[in-house]
């Protein structure tokens, strides 16, 4: 994976001009970008555009540099990501087209060359890139179906400028980094912003499955792709046949996620989704997959036994890191600069450290399993929903809403009386079809947050209402869904390309040069799922029913039968212990909250004392309230204003002018 | 100060509110979460020296100012007059 940067600049400027005046912004740009693309960093200034590239070297060592430019048409690339079906496309093509490269970029030039800017709909893979056509003049944009890799831009004086990153767009001098009032709302309570808006005034973000055509002064974005979790559900297809068509799509999203000329291994966490893949991929490798796990010292989180019951099953070669709270509260700053984002959780964390450990031993690209509980409904979250629904239905029921005990066995909520956590989960019972009826109770604990901020931004943000916001985004077809199958349209929206995709995939791969690919999140296999009958999804209470069914032949039972367990890390105590890091009591103090000006210096310290005062664990609304605060902090500490680039790594930026 | 008073104050000292209703629901207007209710049970127990049986975890009993300032009153005077 790579990272790209790129600007207009005037048509008809004299090349030396060009370079005088972009040359240096170019420079800067591309070599904010160094931690995406370490193996070379290069820019090229043309009439009407300059383009900016830092290389992570996978496929087509050699041949694969970039800006890629067409030399008949003059057309030119910079593209981040993998077209993993690249040699079937170049196959088709090849027949009227002479490749100079190996690379699956000159396949993208060359397919939209063939058949325009529609040219995505035939990629199976992860990208995000800029094209500039001179013959035209047209600058495009364009990123992957559900939105594993990122893009940004921001109007200019002179039109438009992209990048992988924020951080580029301000390295660039296009804007000074000040924080959005509605971003940072939003993302507090739907744990992303709705897009195109971002936490960063002025920046916004290419939608997942969109293109985005910019013209004479006039930029221009659609969706070429959504998920489509409505389609009229397959009648023909009993579960023997299901489970073969599944196992046969998920060997082939595999297949192509290993191409690369360079080792590919993987992320284990013990569970059912990384363990079927680690299988499927053993198996095709032949037996020299490399797996890489997290750890937790505290084994409240730790899925070590399960981990390595598979790894010694699957016979790989197997490493892990052991992640404490200390850890946590230390990786934090460095994970927040990296994401860009206000985050709710610390999970994000060990995931940076983990990178790092696949970097250290000279691993470039990993598999990793997200993406199959948004399409084989494995979330909690859809159970609550088809036992809100259930409930709904009778709400004077007695019987119905007692299953929701059945849901969190991990939470302490046993202390408590049905009675009340019906009272909770209640929200909303009286209006079903609303579109947001699945995530109103998670929206309402999150959106306490607001009672934190203070005075000053509550009132600049008071206009902007999140769960409003995220409703108005659906497009209408969504609405006319099933109630599952609009849960799962949000859930994509907003949790997976926002933020574990985002802040938590691509960003903590990408902060130590490693990139992640997702087999459940081949667009075939989403609309495979999508068009399989519901009971073969969530049949009754059971989750990822066909999924488990693949696996028992390649998964150990032990981790079939586990009682599903979410990914989590030690909630946001280690900011107040002993354990704290020295960034807290600075970031936390009532002078950098006042000067930050989001939240509330008074309440801030309140809940700083109360958490250091307590014996037992944090409450998840309180540790949720920390986390948020102090990476708030953290963001403003870490990117506003910019840290200047190293002299050196613009210096190593190639400049090129054609 | 009443037990009114008093329960208003640890709620906003608590879980960070300015502004509620006597009569609001914590639950369904989110100004308390199902695990806050656990530290509202915990400081009732031991501000006004009174046992809360499993069986009174209901809203009826703890879901509004008003009723939970109610249910300590209530189970106050049960207390006194058992003694």
């Amino acid at each position: 994976m790579c990272g790209i940067a790129g600007f207009t600049v005037p048509f008809g400027l004299p090349a030396e001009e060009r370079r005088v005046r972009f040359g240096s912004r170019l420079r800067r740009m591309a070599a904010s970008l160094r931690h995406r693309g370490p193996d070379a960093q290069r820019g090229l200034l043309l009439d009407g555009v300059a383009l900016g590239h830092a290389r992570l070297a996978i496929v087509d060592l050699v041949g694969g540099a970039q800006p890629m430019r067409d030399p008949d048409t003059g057309v030119t690339i910079v593209f981040n990501g993998e077209i993993f079906n690249y040699l079937e496309l170049r196959e088709r093509l090849g027949s009227h087209r002479v490749f100079r490269t190996k690379s699956d970029t000159e396949v993208i030039l060359a397919c939209y060359l063939d058949r325009g800017i529609d040219c995505v709909l035939d990629f199976i893979g992860q990208f995000a890139f800029a094209i500039h056509d001179p013959r035209s003049g047209v600058l495009w944009l364009a990123r992957d179906r559900v939105g594993i890799l990122p893009l940004h831009y921001t109007r200019t004086a002179e039109g438009l400028a992209f990048a992988s990153e924020a951080k580029a767009l301000f390295a660039g001098g296009w804007r000074t980094p000040a924080l959005d009032s509605r971003g940072v709302k939003q993302t507090l309570q739907l744990w992303s912003p709705v897009v195109p808006r971002t936490v960063f005034e002025g920046v916004s973000q290419l939608a997942p499955g969109s293109v985005a055509r910019w013209s004479d002064g006039r930029l221009e974005t659609w969706r070429y792709w959504d998920p489509d979790f409505g389609v009229e559900p397959r009648a023909e297809v009993d579960a023997a046949r299901a489970e073969e068509e599944l196992g046969a799509l998920l060997v082939d999203a595999v297949r192509l996620r290993l191409r690369a000329d360079v080792p590919v291994a993987a992320y284990l966490s013990g569970g059912l989704d990384s363990s079927l893949l680690c299988s499927i991929a053993q198996s095709q490798l032949g037996g020299t997959l490399n797996t890489f796990s997290v750890g937790f010292a505290d084994p409240g989180f730790d899925e070590r036994a399960f981990q390595d019951e598979v790894a010694r099953r699957l016979a790989t070669r197997h490493r892990s890191i052991l992640v404490s709270s200390r850890d946590i509260g230390e990786l934090l700053p460095a994970v927040v600069r990296q994401a860009e984002q206000v985050l709710l959780r610390s999970a994000p964390a060990p995931l940076l450290r983990l990178s790092h450990l696949v970097r250290a031993c000279d691993t470039k690209v990993v598999l990793t399993g997200e993406g199959s509980d948004e399409i084989f409904l494995g979330y909690d979250l859809y159970r609550e929903t088809r036992i809100r629904q259930f409930w709904a239905r009778q709400p004077g029921s007695r019987f119905r809403p007692a299953l929701l005990r059945r849901l969190y066995p991990y939470l302490p909520m046993s202390q408590q009386g049905h009675e009340l956590l019906e009272q909770f989960f209640g929200i909303g019972l009286d209006d079903p079809k609303n579109p947001g009826f699945s995530h109103l109770p998670r929206w309402a604990a999150s959106g306490r947050i607001v009672r934190f901020f203070s005075r000053g931004f509550a009132e600049t943000a008071a206009e902007e209402d999140p769960v409003a916001s995220v409703l108005a985004s659906l497009p209408a077809r969504v609405r006319g869904w099933k109630p599952l199958a609009r849960a799962q349209y949000l859930e994509m929206q907003t949790l997976l390309a926002g933020y574990l995709l985002g802040s938590q995939g691509d960003r903590m791969l990408m902060g130590n040069s490693v990139e992640g690919r997702f087999p459940f999140l081949d667009h075939r296999l989403i609309e495979f799922a999508a068009a399989l009958p519901e009971r073969f999804k969530l049949r009754g209470l059971s989750e990822k029913w066909i999924l488990k069914r693949l696996a028992r032949r390649s998964v150990p039972t032990t981790v079939l039968q586990r009682q599903k367990y979410p990914y989590r890390a030690p909630a946001a105590g280690f900011l107040t212990g002993v354990d704290a890091p020295g960034w807290v009591r600075e970031l936390l103090s009532r002078e950098a909250t006042r000067k930050v000006g989001v939240f509330d210096e008074e309440k801030v310290a309140r809940l700083v004392a109360k958490l250091s005062a307590r014996a037992a664990a944090p409450t998840e609304a309180d540790s949720q309230a920390l986390m948020a605060i102090a990476t708030t902090q953290l963001l403003a500490d870490q990117l506003l204003p910019p840290a200047p680039v190293p002299q050196r790594d613009v210096d190593a930026v190639e400049l090129e002018a054609a | 100060m009443n037990p009114r008073a008093r329960i208003r104050q640890f709620i906003v000292e608590t879980f960070f509110v300015d502004d509620f209703a006597d009569d609001q629901s914590f639950l369904r207007s989110s100004i308390i979460d199902s695990l806050g209710m656990v530290e509202l049970v915990a400081y009732l127990e031991k501000e006004f020296g009174i046992k809360i049986a499993d069986a009174e975890l209901i809203p009826d009993n703890l879901d509004s100012l008003a009723r939970a300032s109610a249910f300590v009153e209530r189970k106050r005077r049960l207390g006194t007059s058992a003694a």
